[in-house]
């Protein structure tokens, strides 16, 4: 969309904060932590419903009131989603406090199978089957629909896009809010898995997530994909060999990547 | 050229020279300079003390981001790492060294230089061929991974911690010099007086610096770089130069900062906030102005230290509201609405939209001959 | 002047081709422009004009080919290094620095020139000759009167104007100029040509001009080349071109432009 989103990592921690206020409130029905399968299915999913619902409203309300009126001016567009990142946080912690919170998880979803002596985390497999479906959904929707011409088009030229009867402000409004809860849902998901959440969980993971798609190249998919990869494995592999470092690692990797590929792996030349 | 009328260029300059030192803006400058000399003397408070010593640093560090981003038009996320650098430079030089000595403070402040210009160079030889997008995206990352170093390094940073020293000689808090005019002459004071030495003659670097061939050329870049290329300026050059200055000059105000604070911790001079303030300081000021610092940093640091009191006001109106009580403590909600509607309503500042009244009255002037 | 030398031309293309994708949109261009004379590239729409010129000024890399200037390989030359060598390009829309006044703007391009960009410690206040230099470069093209005011709010044909000021200001051997008439109104194109003719009437710079009006250029050019898909199809004198029946097929003929 060739919008510079540094909000994102704040609407990935209010989906954390979404679905943590879900299970709360369903823990008091007894559903979470002592609930049966079903009923932890069910909390689990309200909770990520709710993030998409959050993230979605936020995403309409940053688009509508702050993004529509600086688009196609990059610096200002960084500008004022970091300071709409740092707001998002500040209610965060007017809301919830400014500590850390220990999400509820239903038993179901702790634990892990233990597959030919492979132990695998449970909310692992359902993380990486809800990862590959949106890659997927993603994918589809801008290779093979209507929806993703457009969407292309427009980002290429919005006046022409426009002439041809597309009301193209609606359209990236959607896709802005179709961002915005894909981000908190991978923020409730996030909280699921670590069961523990804080105010800066989105500035932290906001990096990665700038790192990925460094190292993937801006407007495709594929790469940022690719760039999950590399980010995650390396971080694991060093974090687990030089725990400090992790970071370190990823930071290198991109400024590699840049060195042989400034526009990141799969990223076009402008 | 041809040595008799002269051309109007050539009388518009001697105007401007003859009124060099009769202008507004530099009676201002001279009396502010003056209430800063004369500060300490007349109004021996630590509260302003500290305020105003703060005030200063901030304006440097602030006029240099500006450097960046008002007149290169790029955006750095490092800058707050920048003056992190500087401020860990100090403290560290200065914890480590037994007993210290005046010319460890010199190795530090050249030491801060030496790895910010360094830093600056790879990071902006890195990331500015590509697009100004990408270089906000990895200082933002790289300004990240420091201040998680700050914190993961313990064995040198000494962690969430943070590392406190003493300075030496006359600087240090214990030194008492008997007192002139009725003021106590004591190591606060000399490192009050150090630092507004040093900032003045940063900031005086950094007008020359705009005000020079590559700070017009700047200008010219950030308002049409395609034919700036095809005057014959390299961009890339420039921009490189333009971060790397800024860049160091903010690591010299960290450097300052932490003289003043003697102290430092990853998220007082690492942190996110620190790079929040310094963009809410630029945009309140006025991008490009360079003088906008000044007073971004006033309005910002003194907006601080009354904030506080806001809290006390909550929770006299409502004591049993805990809500309420929250939203007072975070003032820097308030600060960033503020900074979001500034962005989009007074994208020029306070310096910017008085220059271009300024404007204006000279264009009435001289614009329709 | 005598043109029966055989000396090294001042600039030459050899071979010249760019292609984007599958289009070839230069198509091995031999062109040569002997010094101190006005060549001018006609051609229909979509000839390829401007995009040579892209490549001349090094905006775009050739895919093939070399370009020589003075007997100089430049094919890997930046632009700011053609610029340094003394090639000086102006643009078919109006490229000035809008928020800059207009002296400021001729200023940048003497500061070019003397190479003094990179240097932040001087003071800007005492390199006063090049104001009174860039002043001298705006009475050149008649826009003295309006040195104050900043470059946005003058007209279309001033801006124009300006932008060759800009290029004069850079003393270039070589004057790339594309299509300098191009949106302008009728009343404002003489004084461009008359000062394009005054710059040739000194005697002193090559100008290698883009235009697709024929008439137009008919009486200032010393030769023609007529571009036609992207290849040289023609390269010869104002008559001779005119009368030429490859071109009048190509480009006059009939008033049918599209091949």
């Amino acid at each position: 969309m060739d919008v510079l989103n540094l909000a994102h990592g704040a609407f990935f921690a209010w989906g954390a904060y979404a679905g943590f206020a879900v299970l709360n409130a369903l823990n008091g029905l007894g559903w979470v932590e002592t609930g049966t399968l079903g009923q932890g299915i069910l909390s689990v999913l309200l909770a990520l419903l709710a993030a998409l619902a959050i993230g979605g409203v936020l995403g309409l309300f940053l688009e509508r009131v702050i993004i529509q009126r600086v688009y196609g001016d990059h610096l200002k567009q960084i500008l004022i989603t970091m300071g709409a990142s740092m707001v998002l946080a500040e209610v965060i912690k007017v809301l919830w406090s400014p500590n850390n919170q220990t999400v509820l998880v239903p038993l179901s979803f702790t634990g892990s199978y233990d597959v030919m002596d492979v132990v695998i985390n449970k909310f692992r497999v359902v993380a990486i089957v809800v990862g590959l479906a949106v890659y997927a959904g993603v994918m589809a929707v801008m290779q093979k629909t209507k929806l993703g011409i457009i969407i292309r088009a427009g980002v290429e030229n919005r006046e022409v896009v426009q002439t041809l009867g597309y009301n193209i402000n609606r359209i990236f409004t959607g896709v802005f809010m179709a961002g915005a809860a894909l981000a908190a849902v991978g923020g409730s998901m996030w909280g699921i898995f670590r069961e523990q959440i804080t105010p800066a969980m989105g500035d932290e993971n906001l990096i990665f997530a700038l790192i990925v798609v460094i190292i993937g190249g801006m407007g495709s998919v594929t790469g940022s994909f690719l760039g999950a990869c590399m980010v995650g494995l390396a971080f694991n592999y060093v974090a687990y060999l030089v725990p400090k470092l992790a970071l370190g690692a990823n930071i290198l990797i991109m400024v590699i990547i840049l060195l042989i590929k400034p526009w990141g792996l799969m990223g076009r030349e402008q | 050229m041809t040595g008799q009328a002269p051309t109007p260029v050539q009388m518009e300059r001697q105007r401007q020279r003859a009124r060099r030192y009769t202008r507004p803006g530099f009676l201002i400058q001279l009396a502010l300079l003056a209430c800063l000399v004369a500060g300490p003397m007349l109004m021996p408070s630590f509260r302003v003390m500290d305020l105003v010593a703060k005030i200063m640093i901030f304006a440097v560090a602030v006029a240099s981001f500006d450097i960046i981003l008002g007149y290169t038009g790029i955006i750095s996320f490092a800058h707050g790492m920048f003056f992190g650098l500087g401020a860990y430079s100090v403290a560290l030089i200065c914890h480590y060294s037994q007993p210290v000595q005046y010319h460890h403070l010199l190795l530090a402040g050249l030491l801060a230089a030496l790895i910010s210009a360094v830093v600056a160079v790879v990071i902006s030889a890195l990331s500015l061929r590509v697009k100004a997008i990408f270089f906000a995206m990895v200082t933002l990352a790289v300004a990240e991974f420091c201040h998680i170093l700050g914190y993961q390094w313990s064995s040198l940073t000494k962690g969430e911690d943070g590392v406190s020293f003493k300075l030496p000689g006359v600087f240090n808090a214990d030194w008492s010099g008997g007192s002139l005019w009725g003021t106590q002459i004591n190591g606060r004071l000399l490192v009050y007086y150090l630092i507004l030495v040093v900032a003045v003659l940063l900031f005086v670097g950094l007008v020359r610096f705009v005000r020079s061939p590559v700070g017009r050329v700047l200008k010219a870049i950030r308002d049409n770089e395609q034919r700036a290329t095809a005057l014959g300026y390299r961009v890339f050059r420039y921009r490189v130069l333009s971060t790397v200055f800024g860049s160091l000059v903010s690591s010299l105000c960290g450097a300052l900062f932490a003289m003043w604070l003697s102290y430092v911790n990853p998220d007082t001079v690492l942190g996110t906030p620190l790079m929040l303030n310094i963009l809410l300081m630029v945009i309140i000021g006025g991008l490009g102005t360079v003088y906008g610092g000044i007073l971004g940093a006033a309005f910002i640091k003194i907006a601080e230290t009354w904030l506080p009191d806001l809290q006390k006001l909550a929770l006299s109106l409502w004591p049993k509201v805990e809500f309420m009580q929250r939203l007072a403590e975070r003032w820097i909600l308030l600060f960033g609405i503020l900074y979001i509607l500034s962005v989009l309503f007074f994208p020029k500042g306070v310096v910017g939209t008085l220059r271009d009244r300024a404007e204006v009255r000279r264009l009435r002037r001289l614009g329709r001959p | 002047m005598d043109l029966s030398v055989t000396a090294t031309p001042l600039m030459e293309t050899k071979d010249l081709c760019v292609r984007f994708g599958g289009h070839t949109a230069v198509d091995r261009v031999n062109l040569v422009v002997e010094p101190f004379t006005l060549k001018s590239i006609i051609g229909p729409n979509g000839a390829g004009k401007t995009t040579l010129f892209n490549l001349i000024s090094g905006q775009y890399r050739p895919s093939g080919g070399g370009i020589f200037f003075k007997g100089q390989d430049i094919t890997a030359l930046d632009p700011p290094g053609r610029t340094a060598l003394g090639i000086g390009r102006s643009f078919q829309l109006t490229n000035i620095f809008p928020s800059l006044t207009v002296l400021e703007n001729v200023r940048l391009a003497l500061q070019s020139r003397e190479k003094i960009g990179l240097n932040f410690w001087r003071h800007y206040g005492s390199l006063s000759h090049l104001e009174d230099q860039a002043y001298h470069f705006l009475e050149m093209v008649l826009m003295a009167p309006r040195w104050a005011v900043p470059a946005s709010t003058l007209t279309h044909g001033e801006q124009r104007k300006l932008e060759i000021a800009i290029l004069l200001a850079l003393e270039p051997e070589l004057l790339l100029l594309d299509e300098p008439t191009a949106g302008m109104s009728l009343e404002e194109v003489p004084a461009i040509l008359e000062l394009i003719r005054q710059i040739k009437a000194t005697g002193q710079r090559t100008i290698l001009l883009v235009e697709h009006k024929f008439d137009m250029i008919m009486a200032l050019s010393d030769s023609i080349a007529v571009l036609k898909e992207g290849r040289l199809i023609c390269d010869d004198t104002p008559r001779a071109v005119a009368a030429n029946p490859v071109v009048q097929e190509a480009y006059l003929g009939g008033g049918v432009k599209n091949a």
